[in-house]
């Protein structure tokens, strides 16, 4: 254990086994893919052209909200020329698929189906529909394993979207959770406040939403205030993520879909 | 059954095990699902005492290790450890009635569930506690089959 823990001699067996795991990942969800597949075939044919229709629009709406986008990005980048301030990073994004996750309570990581291939790289941030989920730690050929947010080894640089107060978020190994460490009693921080990645360390994207304040606790006597967020990303139910190749210049580093 | 046949059961019943460990699941299921490796070991310990013990157990720690991404000899300490027990007591074990078995798996489901908390604080991992029983009761609702089909695939030597 101590062995494993300090030098990377198991790693070659690990990359091993990781890739002669994938057909027992794939075995292991075939029920889920069964069961999509049942609804599919179960589904009423009105109720798809209800949902086609909804889709349909909720696209339309999307877009729209796309182009006042980037009629806010191009202004902000104006402001920020101004300013003398850096470029800012323009992101392009890979859809990708889940096709295993971590059967361990106490490790969050998930396998997804794109790899050196797709020029996925170790550190690149991993989001769903609703926000940040994690980072790539490992990357194989076809596939890749990532670390969750919720990972109690993971730790995220956040800043309170109301104020910009930042601080740190910390996996908890509960998939509902995180936690901020060192905030101050006197912090203006509330219940509700959305936090986004602060894109401190260069790792995460500036922006992305990561959850939201559910609890705060002020034990007497400590000189930290505990505080629980509820991430934002549906980590334990996304089954489609999207990952995300950041480059400068808004330069196309990886494929849209 | 054969030396080969039972050799070729015990490769299959560990196959399935780590394809049912892989299956993903979320929610309160996650605290419901139990570990069908170290059941499986127990249940071909308490069979099959003097050809698959200690040996058996620690490598398939180490298949666990790798699925789970445990460090390396996590699940080898934690599976020869609690294999011992039942490769000690198995000559009455066979004897016990099946709520019997049911009942001492859900005991060493509870001792195991304490020992890998205990391995994991050393990562500084946090755990809850509050699932252990949870887990252990869903072992053993779930032993019975494993003690069926053990039980089978010994008759028929």
């Amino acid at each position: 254990m101590a062995a494993h823990n300090y030098t990377n001699w198991f790693d070659p067996i690990e990359n091993f086994f990781d890739n002669a795991l994938l057909p027992a990942h794939w075995l292991a969800t075939v029920p889920a893919r069964f069961n999509a597949w049942g609804e599919l075939i179960l589904s009423d044919r009105f109720d798809l052209e209800v949902e086609n229709t909804r889709l349909k629009q909720e696209s339309l709406i999307h877009r729209g909200q796309i182009q006042r986008m980037a009629d806010l990005a191009a202004e902000n980048l104006r402001l920020r020329l101004l300013l003398n301030a850096t470029e800012l990073l323009m992101d392009s994004v890979l859809v990708t698929e889940v096709i295993g996750v971590s059967p361990s309570r106490n490790s969050h990581t998930l396998f997804i189906d794109r790899g050196t291939e797709d020029n996925v790289y170790v550190g690149q941030p991993i989001l769903d529909a609703e926000g940040l989920m994690g980072q790539v730690i490992e990357v194989f050929d076809e596939h890749s394993v990532a670390l969750l947010i919720t990972d109690s080894t993971h730790a995220i640089p956040v800043q309170i979207l109301r104020n910009g107060l930042r601080s740190i978020a910390e996996g908890t190994s509960d998939y509902d959770r995180l936690r901020l460490r060192f905030v101050s009693p006197t912090a203006d921080i509330k219940e509700g406040d959305q936090l986004v990645s602060s894109g401190l360390g260069g790792r995460f994207p500036v922006g992305y939403p990561v959850g939201s304040v559910i609890n705060i606790e002020h034990n007497s006597g400590a000189s930290f205030v505990e505080v629980d967020i509820t991430p934002a990303a549906k980590i334990d139910r996304s089954k489609h993520l999207l990952l995300v190749f950041t480059s400068k210049d808004g330069g196309e580093v990886g494929r849209s879909q | 059954m054969k030396q080969s046949g039972v050799g070729l059961a015990l490769i299959i019943s560990v196959f399935i095990a780590s394809v049912l460990q892989l299956v993903p699941v979320s929610g309160y299921l996650l605290v419901l699902k139990p570990n069908f490796l170290l059941l499986v070991v127990i249940g071909w310990i308490i069979f099959r005492p003097s050809q698959w013990g200690i040996g058996f157990a620690a490598f398939t720690g180490l298949l666990a290790d790798l699925i789970f991404r445990a460090p390396i000899g996590m699940h080898v300490l934690l599976f020869s450890a609690v294999g011992a027990i039942p490769l000690y007591l198995s000559g009455w074990l066979v004897y016990f009635s099946l709520i019997h078995r049911c009942l001492f798996v859900f005991f060493l489901i509870i001792l195991a569930e304490f020992m890998r908390n205990i391995l994991l604080l050393m990562w500084e991992i946090p755990m809850d506690y509050s699932y252990i029983l949870m887990t252990a009761l869903a072992s053993a609702a779930v032993w019975p089959a494993i003690d069926r089909l053990l039980i089978r695939v010994n008759r028929k030597r």
